[in-house]
């Protein structure tokens, strides 16, 4: 188990929006969101951050904490439990191909960096069309096998989220760096809250309640404009 | 009927002071099973009831479709009141087909003490096809509900199931919007050998987080929700012929994706009243028997 400041050190490199998984080129939604009209200034992008943290949270963020309880146990169908759970869940055709994509590059990602016999096993396992590979899966190995623990996976998947859609915001809102980082230190706020929450759900208790952002994922999905991939 | 499971209704475990849960007349049960008969016509074969949950006989009323037989199912209680207990099993054959609806809205009366359930099975076994699409449910201030329904369904079998739920009772006094305690609904299906295919759970509280938010309910009252669990060939051409949309004039929007596991579509749509959102999901329900079985639906009658 690696030290505390070398699982800090590397829990910083797998939250960096930097860490090439390829969270640029999606936007959570917002691409349409903003295309409508109904995302337009910092409020608005706020209040559409802050329901996609929360969506995140109570779906793949449970998805992610079992799967890392599952690697502490070495269990690796609990892995795949997982994994298979949070697609059931994934409801959104967009939403889906996003986190298989960014799931499998973690995990090839992982197998360039690390020598982990677990994650090794998992990556064959997408390779072989056996698993679908989602993120959060993928976070849940990745973040156990440096040792962080539940939380900072959890507010790591927050971070993650609310930072795609920020991120994404800069390129398609009137917003500034000065906006959007004062909407992250907001919602940095509700993190333990969604923590608490999610940390004590099963699988069968996964929920999310968003209508209107699934219909902007819908219209996105059968539209033509396409700055993202979602 | 056990909902120990879902921790949301924890709070909400006290006796109704009228009449406790399990009393009859608060239990409904009701059993259906439609098969093709010797000549080859889709019929109720079966069918089991208890109040409050009514049904008397199936009627072959759609004139889109005269062979389909159409069943209202009716509850003599009224509105589902607190400690009541719904369980409906339907079950349609090989080869048959059939459609079923509500004669009313379903209203969900104010609750003190405990909660309504609702558990629901459908099964549909290789070709069948089922209609779903019921009127819309009603809650009130203080309403605590929770539906949970399971769908075993064969690769070649189509089933449309759909929901309109309203934020509540949004012209009774000064409004009861987003009033009602809780809402839990879970749908949730299956092949005949088990593989699962997809999960949806939305838990609404609106005390603890308010729906009247962007990406959520923002200002809209009625929220519908589609499935439709169809073989992938029917599923492209009902994919490709739903328009998804805002309309701000018309305060409507919908919108539709696929499912996982290519087991079908998920259609939703959001509106101000009702009147707009049923004609949506009524207009999406006769693309997808159009494409399964190569009729529309009829106009709905007036009175609905």
């Amino acid at each position: 188990m690696p030290d505390r400041s070398t699982t800090l050190m590397r829990l910083m490199a797998l939250t960096d929006s930097a860490f090439p998984v390829g969270t640029f080129s999606f936007s959570n939604g917002l691409e349409t969101a903003a295309d409508t009209g109904l995302v337009h200034d910092a409020p608005t992008l706020e209040a559409y951050a802050r329901c996609v943290a929360r969506q995140a949270a109570l779906t793949d963020g449970v998805a992610a904490l079992h799967a890392m309880r599952s690697y502490r146990r070495k269990d690796f169908e609990g892995i795949l439990e997982a994994d298979r759970q949070a697609i059931l869940c994934k409801l959104n055709t967009e939403a889906r191909l996003m986190s298989c994509r960014m799931g499998k590059k973690l995990a090839e990602l992982f197998a360039h960096i690390a020598d982990d016999a677990l994650a090794a096993r998992w990556l064959g396992e997408i390779e072989a069309g056996r698993t679908p590979g989602s993120y959060p899966a993928a976070q849940g190995i990745v973040f156990a096998a440096n040792g962080a623990d539940e939380r900072e996976l959890f507010c790591s998947h927050q971070y993650g989220a609310i930072g795609t859609v920020l991120n994404a915001a800069l390129r398609c809102v009137r917003v500034s760096h000065y906006d959007t980082q004062r909407i992250l230190f907001r919602l940095s706020d509700t993190a333990e809250a969604l923590f608490a929450e999610a940390a004590q759900m099963d699988f069968c208790e996964m929920n999310a309640f968003a209508p209107q952002a699934d219909i902007l994922a819908s219209l996105h999905e059968k539209g033509t404009k396409r700055l993202f991939m979602n | 009927m056990d909902f120990s499971a879902a921790k949301e209704m924890a709070p909400y475990l006290a006796e109704p002071k009228a009449m406790p849960v399990g009393t009859p007349g608060k239990t409904g049960y009701l059993r259906l099973g439609f098969e093709l008969d010797g000549e080859g016509r889709s019929i109720m074969r079966d069918l089991d009831r208890r109040a409050p949950l009514i049904v008397q006989q199936e009627l072959y009323f759609d004139e889109g479709m005269p062979e389909m037989p159409c069943v209202y199912i009716l509850s003599s209680g009224g509105p589902n009141v607190d400690g009541d207990r719904y369980e409906q099993h339907f079950t349609v054959r090989k080869g048959a087909y059939a459609h079923l609806s509500t004669g009313a809205a379903t209203k969900l009366a104010e609750m003190r003490y405990n909660y309504s359930g609702l558990r629901q099975r459908f099964e549909l076994e290789a070709g069948a096809y089922l209609e779903y699409l019921p009127e819309p449910t009603i809650p009130c201030r203080h309403t605590r509900f929770i539906a949970d329904t399971t769908i075993r369904i064969d690769p070649t079998a189509t089933l449309f199931y759909a929901e309109i739920y309203m934020s509540g009772r949004k012209y009774f006094g000064s409004g009861e919007r987003f009033a009602y305690d809780v809402l839990s609904v879970t749908t949730q299906a299956e092949r005949p050998d088990g593989e699962r295919l997809f999960r949806e759970k939305f838990v609404v509280r609106p005390a603890a987080h308010t729906p009247a938010l962007l990406g959520e309910m923002e200002d809209y009252d009625v929220f519908a929700n589609a499935i439709v669990l169809t073989p992938p060939e029917e599923a492209e051409r009902i994919y490709a012929r739903t328009d998804t949309f805002i309309d701000r004039t018309s305060c409507t929007a919908a919108g539709i994706t696929r499912l996982p596991n290519g087991c079908g579509l998920l259609y939703k749509a959001l509106g101000a009243e009702t009147g707009p959102v049923k004609r949506l999901v009524r207009k999406f329900c006769s693309t997808v028997r159009e494409e399964v079985k190569q009729r529309p639906l009829p106009e709905e009658f007036p009175w609905r």
